[in-house]
């Protein structure tokens, strides 16, 4: 599913001294198949954006009105969210959403009770008991977890890496074709924070066709991603692979932004005299060191 | 969705009002509730209605927000007034015509019921209007303050007014965070299909479960971690403890006060010599 949006805008608390314009114009096409990343500074609009992609924030209706005048389009895949009449449960049911600490999400008595939440709503009719089962395991196991052990306990007494996990598991139980989340390894430990990008390779090979991330993390960004977009004051400022959008670290910097370690460590030699040309994972950044090695040495 | 609710928030423009020391402004309001009570007449509730209008005006509150806290209790007074028109009674009369304008078994709509129908809505109206624009105008920060200072005598007694306030000022805090975080887990559990606005009673009861048990465990969690932040600061009790804020008179509550002292006075001798009895 391929999902479009042009000159969106959105504003919160809408005619109240509150108002806060979140969303300024935004346009922007995201191909099937993309790891997308989405970065910007605090407030930047990022969450707001990927909130409109399983219309959990609609269009105000002011807006709708206004539509056909402003171009104003939403549509992800064959839905139109600029429309009253889409089916919002069917959406979501393709638009996997894994929010910040998604762990905060958990309630039920058990792991499995809790993955098969997202599972049995989504089900046009009540689902047997076995085909539950399958589902659940199925996620379960796709998340690295040991189905036989997890299942039984409380998602409560888990580690907090482990209940992301579950967490992760409820969204990808129904096998959604795009798969968004919001900050997926903040505030895990490195360890935690690869196994879930390893993680989220693992799913975007085997269920869900488009993952999107968005991340303050540029190392993951640069090691994962094909394409980033830059959020600015509610602005897209650019949408770039990561090997062209790191070259313009200056740029980044002054939009209260990080850029990977690989970016930092070629702007460094950069200024001692040294050009190198890499795509800024620290694989390729590694190769084309050593390859350079020969003849600065 | 949940942003929208209002629950009489603060309001926050600069105003003369909003300037107000908020123990004078606790105290206005009392005073104000007793002067409406006071009043007899329509003439003394409409002197009410003129200077809450007056104070509504130079506090900057718009017009809708004002409605919009009258609309909470529109119910109420819609059914007493509907009730009171047919069963008060009376035999005054106020305009030309019969006492009595129509009749059947028990109920009967007088010219006296009518007036004082009238009478008993736009004294709620004024009750809910006085009361909101206490909160729009002043912080839940400084009327916690407002109400710990007015308390303050009650320390005679022993009671712990400091503490009482502190609890009164972490769950006005807390409110906005829990209204947030109540959204965020709202829309996790919807993106994960959640119902949560369909279905019958049994239904939708059952629907927040996955709301609510998330939303107890953050704010136990909270609440938590609040206790460790102000034992980590060595936090105790109201003893010798300074204000960041102190409360100081100014002129501007002394020419508030004098207005609501006339006002009061005023009601109080039209009670006793009446211009227009209801």
């Amino acid at each position: 599913m391929r999902i479009v949006a042009e000159h969106l805008s959105y504003v919160y608390n809408a005619r109240s001294p509150f108002a806060t314009k979140a969303l300024d114009d935004v346009s922007l096409t995201i191909e099937e198949g993309e790891f997308f990343g989405i970065i910007g500074h605090t407030g930047s609009g990022k969450s707001t954006f990927v909130q409109h992609l399983n219309g959990l924030l609609r269009l105000p209706s002011s807006l709708k009105r206004r539509k056909k005048k402003d171009g104003v389009v939403l549509t992800v895949g064959e839905f139109d969210l600029t429309s009253k009449k889409t089916d919002f449960r069917a959406l979501r049911r393709h638009v996997g959403m894994v929010f910040q600490y998604p762990e905060n999400q958990l309630f039920a008595e058990t792991v499995f009770e809790d993955v098969a939440f997202g599972y049995k709503n989504f089900a046009d009719k009540k689902p047997e008991r076995d085909e539950v089962e399958r589902a659940v395991r199925e996620a379960i196991t796709a998340v690295g977890l040991d189905y036989g052990a997890v299942k039984d306990m409380s998602p409560f007494d888990l580690s907090g890496g482990q209940k992301r996990r579950v967490a992760i598991a409820g969204v990808i139980v129904t096998s959604p074709e795009i798969l968004v989340l919001d900050e997926p390894a903040a505030g895990l430990d490195p360890l935690g924070k690869r196994e879930v990008m390893a993680l989220l390779h693992k799913l975007k090979e085997s269920k869900c066709k488009t993952v999107i991330v968005v991340s303050h993390d540029m190392d993951e960004i640069a090691e994962n991603c094909t394409n980033v977009a830059v959020f600015s004051d509610g602005k897209v400022k650019d949408v770039l692979p990561p090997a062209e959008l790191f070259k313009r670290t200056e740029e980044l910097f002054s939009l209260g932004l990080d850029v990977p370690l690989t970016a930092k460590l070629t702007l460094a030699l950069k200024q001692r005299g040294v050009e190198i040309d890499c795509d800024y994972t620290m694989e390729d950044f590694v190769a084309k060191v050593l390859a350079k090695r020969g003849n600065v040495c | 969705m949940l942003k929208d609710v209002s629950f009489g928030q603060y309001y926050p423009v600069k105003s003369f009002v909003h300037n107000l020391d908020p123990r004078l402004k606790i105290l206005f309001l009392i005073g104000y509730i007793v002067a409406i009570f006071l009043a007899k007449e329509f003439l003394a509730l409409g002197a009410c209605a003129l200077v809450l209008v007056f104070a509504v005006f130079i506090a900057r509150i718009p017009f809708g927000k004002v409605m919009r806290a009258v609309k909470g209790i529109l119910f109420l007074v819609l059914f007493t007034a509907v009730i009171n028109v047919f069963f008060h009674g009376g035999s005054a009369v106020y305009w030309d015509g019969p006492a009595v304008l129509w009749e059947w078994k028990i109920f009967r709509v007088t010219q006296a019921g009518i007036m004082f129908s009238a009478f008993l809505v736009l004294r709620l109206f004024l009750l809910v209007i006085c009361s909101s624009l206490l909160t729009y105008t002043t912080t839940p920060v400084s009327l916690t303050d407002g109400i710990e200072s007015l308390l303050t005598p009650l320390k005679w007694v022993r009671f712990p007014v400091h503490e009482l306030a502190l609890i009164m000022s972490i769950a006005l805090r807390f409110i906005p965070i829990l209204m947030d975080e109540t959204e965020r887990i709202m829309n996790a559990q919807k993106a994960r299909g959640a119902m949560l606005d369909s279905g019958g009673p049994a239904k939708r009861v059952k629907a927040i479960v996955p709301v609510l048990i998330p939303l107890l465990l953050s704010a136990f969690h909270r609440a938590d971690e609040l206790g460790d932040a102000m034992d980590a600061r060595c936090y105790s009790g109201g003893k010798n403890r300074t204000k960041y804020k102190k409360l100081r008179f100014s002129w501007r509550d002394l020419l508030a006060a004098v207005l609501l002292a006339a006002l009061i006075a005023g009601v109080v001798v039209m009670r006793y010599f009446p211009v227009f009895p209801l």
